[in-house]
């Protein structure tokens, strides 16, 4: 049984690495980053497959460990930049860049991490709205709230039918 | 929604780099490797039962992994035993070599001479082969995953050679007198003493019966325990080692003892099974 588990999860990890990387790509912004989230988050994956008692759960249970990684990453450097680069150049540069291509893609990529992460889980990873509250640990009506809100301020109108 | 249906296009669009997978396929490998120590881990629990016992093992199995000393008991030709009632014949014997994993059995079969016992063997024959074959083909997988996990941690082909990993089965006619036939089967792997398995058939030839140590001693039972357990504090001295007879549970018909040449019952405790591996093996004669 449980080794039928884990031959699972690694058909499922082989298969949906793309995803994968794309998830920690959109988040981390460097190749070398995203990669080491994505191989980060199959090691954890692997050592507590265990963990996972519900084999249908496997989807949004590595999303979240890829998340998890990819903000590991950030958080990391974060503490490596010193204060004053950060607040010289990073602001600024961001700005700069994604004023070029202005489109919906960049507009997403700035906004606050969750709401970001609901919006790619729901309109790119095509997940359902409970699958996102359960892959980032939050209630399903604050998902339902945060999407909303986040759509609203990028003006995008979509159906009532995405909150029922 | 045409806007974020070309967002989604950006998003499919980032680059998926070669390198991803071969970085997932060796995180996958590494995470197979412990898999698959995992499952040789708690088989040789299994096999040692007690957990201080394990936590031994594991140190002697660190120091020495890598030692390929033998600790074999002499070897037994292949000229059969024949005693008036039963012989024992080689039944099958080969040696093959496979990715230097050295592996050579000898697979003993019972041979009732005497027309009115034949039939018995039988049984035993079949489990004497099946523990051989079996503890063969363990063995071998336990080695060519430790080759595959050497080789993957940075080990050369030749270093591996060095290791010269031999695998043997053996058995050992451990007595033939008019009343009983005691034979050891005896699988050894020389890349750790741990995995060492040895299992004891004692046939009682006036009767033709496999017996059991209780139905040996009979009444005797309890008196041969305490004597063993006083020849344990004996030998607790004389090696100036702890035993762990206290998790001892006593005599029972699983217990795993040989006939000596004397007619004597001799209980094994395996390496690890009582004492520290250091101490290895332990055996106690039961003088009737």
């Amino acid at each position: 049984m449980k080794e039928n588990l884990y031959d699972k999860l690694v058909a499922y990890i082989v298969e949906n690495q793309a995803k994968f990387y794309r998830l920690a790509f959109s988040c981390v912004k460097n190749q070398e980053d995203a990669l080491d989230a994505v191989q980060n988050a199959v090691c954890k994956a692997l050592a507590h497959y265990e963990d996972l008692r519900n084999e249908n759960a496997v989807k949004t249970w590595f999303y979240r460990i890829v998340l998890h990684e990819s903000y590991a990453i950030l958080n990391a450097k974060k503490r490596f930049i010193p204060a004053d680069d950060s607040y010289y150049s990073e602001i600024p540069y961001e700005e700069k860049r994604y004023e070029i291509h202005d489109d919906l893609y960049s507009q997403i990529s700035r906004m606050e991490p969750d709401t970001q992460n609901i919006i790619k889980l729901r309109f790119f990873e095509e997940l359902e709205l409970s699958e996102i509250s359960q892959v980032l640990g939050m209630n399903l009506n604050t998902v339902k709230t945060k999407l909303y809100r986040g759509l609203k301020a990028l003006k995008i109108a979509i159906g009532e039918e995405e909150f029922t | 929604m045409k806007e974020m249906e070309d967002a989604k296009k950006s998003y499919e669009n980032i680059p998926i780099p070669a390198e991803l997978s071969k970085r997932v396929q060796s995180e996958i490998e590494k995470a197979n490797a412990v898999q698959k120590r995992k499952a040789v881990q708690t088989r040789r629990n299994l096999i040692m039962k007690k957990t201080a016992i394990t936590a031994a093992a594991a140190v002697v199995l660190l120091t020495t992994g890598l030692n390929t000393s033998q600790t074999f008991a002499q070897e037994m030709g292949s000229i059969p035993v024949v005693g008036s009632i039963a012989r024992v014949l080689t039944f099958r014997s080969y040696e093959t070599e496979n990715a230097n994993i050295k592996i050579s059995v000898d697979i003993p079969t019972i041979e009732m001479i005497s027309t009115e016992l034949s039939g018995l063997e039988k049984g035993v024959n079949k489990e004497i082969y099946s523990f051989c074959e079996q503890y063969a083909e363990e063995a071998q997988a336990r080695a060519e995953e430790y080759r595959q996990a050497f080789l993957e941690t940075g080990g050369t082909e030749e270093e591996w050679t060095a290791h010269d990993i031999k695998i043997k089965v053996r058995y050992d006619v451990k007595a033939f007198t008019d009343d009983y036939l005691s034979i050891a089967v005896i699988g050894t792997d020389s890349s750790s003493n741990a995995y060492s398995e040895t299992k004891y058939y004692n046939l009682d030839i006036k009767s033709g019966k496999w017996v059991t140590l209780p139905e040996i001693l009979g009444e005797n039972m309890q008196a041969a325990e305490e004597n063993v357990r006083s020849q344990i504090a004996q030998r607790e001295k004389e090696t100036e080692m702890e035993f762990w007879d206290e998790d001892w549970d006593g005599l029972d018909k699983d217990t795993k003892f040989y006939i000596n040449t004397s007619g004597n019952p001799v209980v094994v405790f395996e390496k690890y099974e009582i004492a520290p591996g250091a101490a290895g093996q332990q055996e106690f004669e039961i003088v009737k």
